[in-house]
């Protein structure tokens, strides 16, 4: 069936089924009470008074009823996250310090926080840091857990099994990953300099950690390791859902493993890889625990990212606006890449 | 495709998987070290003295404190979030209309949003309206607001799974619609919904931004924030660090072993959906 089909099909029967409804259960009864009623017992005293009132009745027997449901949690986020999100865009136009914050009544700035943002000399550069940590996350997340997903799709004794282990790096909290990398990271004593030595790839030992031009890659490594799971899980379904025979066709055509990949899996791939990398960019933009735990932004910013550094104004150095202010850009670019992905997973669904 | 060579493919599968698992090894490996021993280079990679001070850093750090308020608000926002979330997820499975897909997108939309960016306005408007006094219950309403949009969209393809005939024979049968939903609807959907919880309940346990942000008070502190200020500038207590970690993912990694698989297929239903 196609969605318009099934659309069709369920506005049928809601249309035929609530007549029947109410010729064979003609209750109106008060939603109060007749929560605590037990399906096949007896039936309410009938009460036509109350059939009348039209809300009741919707509540009880019609759409009334997933209204409500619907708005309390609507009426839920909107409180406390598209509230939020209003009022972070008047902070950052007003002048908001730690002597302004308990009043409502602030001094409107205008867009004269916006550009002592921009004017500050470690903008530019956590901005370029920020890019560098979605770009090479992303990259690397999904080129491993593309081969980790493709590796596990071949047929062997434990393979899903084997496959859900990696999982446990998803489940972890941030904040713990990010502590157990900066152990592996350390400069003197950790494990990663020592593999790393003992393989010849690197003559001396690398301060992963305070040295300004590797930090923000450590935290990079921690990223991608979060994120493989993640990754692979989805790949993973996406592969699953492709035809079969379309391989044995092209087998019987002669086509090569290599072929196959790119004229089939890659194609019929795409919409997932488009979920994929949207999931990843909104996730990678989230990441605040991996860089409290293992850098703080430091040295010198070397490892700062926006959200990162928006938390850092507003909480560490009290300039709420100015956190404001990047929270906004932030907020509206990742509200910008989710509705791409939305739109992506309709058009999905349309086809 | 070969069917070749399965037992070599196994042996790949099991070689990556121990790479990937590594740091967590790393992880327990450390917290059995001595103080000397953790310093060694080259480093051991099996403790030669395996020092069990599980005992002392528990005690030592008071982590039953902090595992306590982890606990509290990890179990105030599972309560909450299903309890604001189930009947949405239910109503948003039942139609198809213009009016479910603005509530799904605005529900999407606003699962993105960065804790770490939404945590300036909440803490500025929290504090205004007295909701800082009650810190702990502060952060469950903003770590609710987090996870409901996650909770409602796979809860929402549980709900979907179930057959609305059964629904629909209870009305005959003169239930209403809370009826039918309290009593059809939510036992059938019991088994996911019990597993999209535990997804929400591990989240929010190992939750930090809100925590660290609007938790002024010590005593109040959740298990993430007394790790960070274990890891304070000037400390090398590494197999110490190490063990408090290992305490506290450890039942994390015991209960999601347990629901592995019904997790994976969850949540993979809920994102591509």
């Amino acid at each position: 069936m196609t969605s318009a089909q099934i659309r069709q099909s369920m506005t049928d029967r809601s249309v035929n089924s609530h007549p029947a409804r109410v010729a064979t259960a003609p209750s109106p009864y008060p939603l109060p009470q007749g929560e605590g009623e037990d399906i096949g017992q007896a039936r309410p005293p009938r009460r036509p008074t109350l059939h009348r009132i039209p809300l009741l009745r919707t509540l009880r027997d019609g759409s009334g009823f997933d209204v409500v449901l619907v708005l309390c949690a609507v009426g839920y986020l909107l409180v406390f996250a598209a509230f939020p999100l209003v009022y972070t865009l008047v902070m950052s136009l007003q002048q908001v310090d730690m002597f302004s914050l308990a009043s409502f009544d602030r001094p409107f700035a205008g867009l004269d926080n916006y550009r002592d943002v921009f004017a500050r000399p470690e903008a530019l550069q956590i901005l370029k840091n920020t890019v560098i940590f979605v770009v090479l996350s992303i990259t690397f997340q999904l080129s491993i857990g593309f081969g980790l997903a493709l590796f596990f799709q071949q047929p062997f004794p434990g393979a899903t099994y084997i496959r859900g282990v990696f999982l446990a790096g998803w489940i972890m909290p941030a904040l713990v990953v990010g502590a157990i990398w900066k152990w592996i990271l350390a400069g003197d004593f950790g494990v990663l300099n020592y593999a790393l030595a003992s393989l010849h790839l690197t003559g001396g030992k690398i301060f992963w950690l305070s040295d300004p031009d590797v930090a923000l890659f450590a935290v990079i490594i921690a990223n991608i390791w979060l994120g493989i799971p993640f990754n692979m899980i989805l790949l993973s379904v996406g592969l699953a859902a492709i035809p079969r025979d379309l391989y044995e066709a092209a087998e019987i055509d002669g086509a090569r493993a290599g072929r196959r990949f790119l004229h089939i899996t890659l194609p019929m791939m795409r919409s997932t890889l488009g979920s994929v990398v949207s999931l990843g960019i909104i996730f990678t933009l989230q990441q605040f625990d991996l860089i409290a735990a293992m850098t703080k932004g430091g040295p010198a910013n070397a490892s700062n990212v926006a959200q990162y550094w928006s938390w850092q104004m507003s909480f560490e150095t009290y300039e709420i606006s100015a956190g404001s202010v990047v929270a906004v850009l932030m907020v509206a670019l990742v509200i910008l890449v989710a509705a791409l992905y939305v739109r992506s997973t309709e058009r999905e669904h349309a086809a | 495709m070969k069917p070749a060579k399965p037992f070599i493919l196994l042996g790949f599968a099991l070689l990556f998987a121990a790479i990937y698992l590594f740091p967590l090894y790393w992880m327990y490996v450390t917290a059995l070290k001595s103080g000397s021993e953790i310093f060694a280079f080259p480093p051991s990679f099996w403790p030669t003295d395996p020092q069990w001070q599980f005992g002392r850093i528990f005690a030592e750090h008071a982590m039953d404190r902090y595992l306590w308020n982890s606990l509290l608000i990890a179990v105030g926002t599972t309560v909450l979030a299903t309890l604001i979330g189930t009947g949405a997820a239910y109503a948003l499975s039942r139609h198809r209309n213009i009016w479910t897909a603005v509530a799904l997108f605005l529900v999407l939309m606003l699962q993105v949003l960065p804790p770490s960016l939404m945590v300036t306005p909440i803490f500025v408007a929290f504090s205004q309206v007295g909701l800082l006094e009650t810190p702990r219950a502060a952060v469950v309403l903003a770590q609710t607001a987090k996870v409901l949009p996650l909770y409602i969209v796979l809860c929402r393809s549980t709900f979907l799974q179930v057959p609305r005939e059964l629904e629909d024979a209870a009305r005959v049968d003169g239930a209403s619609r809370i009826g039918a939903f309290l009593r059809i609807m939510i036992p059938l959907a019991r088994n996911g919904i019990l597993v999209v919880s535990v997804l929400i309940f591990l989240q929010s346990f190992g939750e930090y931004v809100y925590s660290r942000s609007l938790i002024a008070a010590e005593t109040l502190q959740t298990a993430t924030v007394g790790l960070s200020s274990f890891m304070g500038p000037n400390t090398n207590d590494w197999a110490g660090i190490m063990t408090y970690a290992a305490i506290y993912v450890t039942p994390i990694l015991i209960v999601f072993a347990l629901l592995q698989r019904r997790i994976v297929s969850g949540l993979t239903a809920g994102a591509l959906k």
